[in-house]
């Protein structure tokens, strides 16, 4: 088909508005991209950073204070001595008592029947290791499984037909005890899948998940290991 | 010159009438994210003036921590406190976390950027028990120190809290652990137990021979409830 001259001017500058509009929306296409990736980066390692400052500035008052107590010469046996308290405390090694709240877990008490898994009748590391971590995100202060308390050594580890704890064997029923704020140690186990994964294998295969709350629950102390490769930091080295 | 044909009158009328109101619609748009853009990159600098105060911050305290540790020390020193209790507490203070530690040891680096199984947090919990296990004596992720209460939670939808800290990386490995034990037990245990379900699940996993420091627990213990049982 042949166009005539009014035809081809108007395809043309209908062709240019065209190519223009395009190139507009490419460019913003491509700012719109660029404005997305500017939260995810910076906020978390800001966050990090501020948090640690507030930890430094309470750590250094309070390694000031030391120094003061030094420098005004308090009998340096008993800051010593207060910071062996304290140290031990902090790791765990202090029988402690106060408000908290008992866990029971149990195997079930029925047969699994040959189409069930049998696996789903029994209580497993991972579940208690999920509590354990709920409630340490809950403010718990202290914690003991079945008498023997939790320190940062502690393995929860399945060896078979038992549970490796703390270099200890255990068996069912699994006796948790942890002291801390009552209400928000329950609120905080509510808040994490493990509850309620525990809360439907009760209702449906019959283990025991059973929580109390207690107002003076006794935790024993850890024990100390001996360190053979880990030694302190020293600056330089 | 020829005249137009009726019958194109109202197409090329319409077609005028939608090219008109894109060219006013696009350009509205172009002024939207002129602004956006601008907006953006003021929040960008503003961002970044706050992250580096905040890091100057961090660097000013680090010195000044380290500037008072070495004022402790000499003030210990001066007053003669006894040797042993003083080893005794440190002792206490790596099990607590809040001594910083070197020695021997692995680092292990997780990439899962290419895997559709992002870790979770429970996989890093089964490794950390695993590494336990293994009697390791010091355990770092990410710089967070691993101590008794460490949790590992999940916030929203991809950021994983070690003690309360996001630890996700922008860039580079994702998870870097550094663990301080017997090497070969460590790195025995970690490649029967738990490298093989991550490979599995499309990760890269490299585990290295060592000798690193690890960071001290940065949160500070604290007991509203838990009283000693025996008065001290």
């Amino acid at each position: 088909m042949q166009m005539d001259k009014r035809e081809r001017s108007l395809l043309g500058f209908a062709s240019a508005l065209l190519g223009f509009l395009f190139i507009i929306l490419v460019k913003t296409q491509g700012a719109t991209a660029s404005l997305l990736p500017l939260p995810d980066t910076s906020v978390p390692s800001l966050i990090q950073t501020e948090q640690e400052n507030q930890l430094l500035v309470a750590e250094n008052d309070k390694i000031q204070l030391e120094v003061g107590k030094y420098t005004q010469g308090q009998s340096a046996f008993t800051l010593a001595n207060q910071q062996l308290l304290d140290a031990k405390m902090n790791a765990g090694l202090v029988e402690v008592f106060g408000e908290g709240l008992r866990i029971t877990l149990d195997d079930s008490k029925r047969v699994a029947t040959e189409e069930d898994d049998a696996q789903l009748f029994l209580i497993h590391e991972q579940y208690i290791r999920g509590i354990f971590n709920a409630l340490w995100n809950g403010g718990a202060e202290a914690i003991a499984v079945n008498g023997h308390r939790v320190t940062t050594d502690t393995e929860v580890f399945c060896s078979g037909s038992y549970i490796q704890i703390g270099g200890t064997r255990q068996m069912p029923p699994y006796v948790i005890e942890s002291i801390g704020d009552a209400n928000t140690l329950k609120s905080a186990l509510s808040f994490y899948y493990v509850w309620f994964r525990l809360g439907d294998l009760q209702d449906q295969n019959g283990i025991t998940r059973k929580v109390e709350v207690l107002s003076k629950v006794v935790i024993p102390a850890g024990k100390l290991h001996e360190y053979h490769y880990a030694e302190p930091f020293k600056e330089g080295t | 010159m020829k005249r137009w044909k009726r019958s194109l009158a109202l197409p090329v009328t319409m077609v005028a009438i939608a090219l008109g109101f894109m060219i006013s619609l696009q350009a509205q748009t172009q002024k939207n994210v002129s602004a956006a853009e601008q907006i953006s990159a003021e929040r960008l600098t503003k961002m970044k003036s706050v992250l580096t105060n905040s890091q100057a911050k961090n660097t000013e305290l680090q010195e000044e921590h380290q500037v008072l540790l070495e004022q402790l020390d000499a003030a210990r020193k001066k007053v003669g406190t006894d040797p042993d209790l003083l080893a005794q507490i440190v002792k206490l203070q790596i099990l607590d976390g809040t001594q910083a530690v070197q020695g021997p040891g692995i680092q292990i680096s997780i990439d899962d950027r290419k895997s559709n199984l992002p870790i979770g947090t429970e996989d890093l919990a089964t490794i950390i028990n695993t590494l336990k296990f293994a009697e390791a004596e010091a355990i770092s992720i990410n710089g967070q120190r691993i101590v008794a209460s460490t949790s590992i939670v999940r916030s929203g939808s991809s950021i994983i809290l070690v003690n309360g800290v996001p630890i996700n990386r922008s860039d580079g490995i994702p998870y870097e652990l550094n663990v301080i034990g017997n090497q070969e037990v460590l790195l025995d245990y970690f490649s029967k137990l738990e490298a093989p379900n991550l490979k599995a699940n499309g990760m890269a996993v490299s585990v290295t021979k060592k000798v690193m420091p690890i960071p001290s627990y940065k949160r500070a213990y604290v007991f509203e409830k838990a009283k000693p049982l025996i008065p001290q």
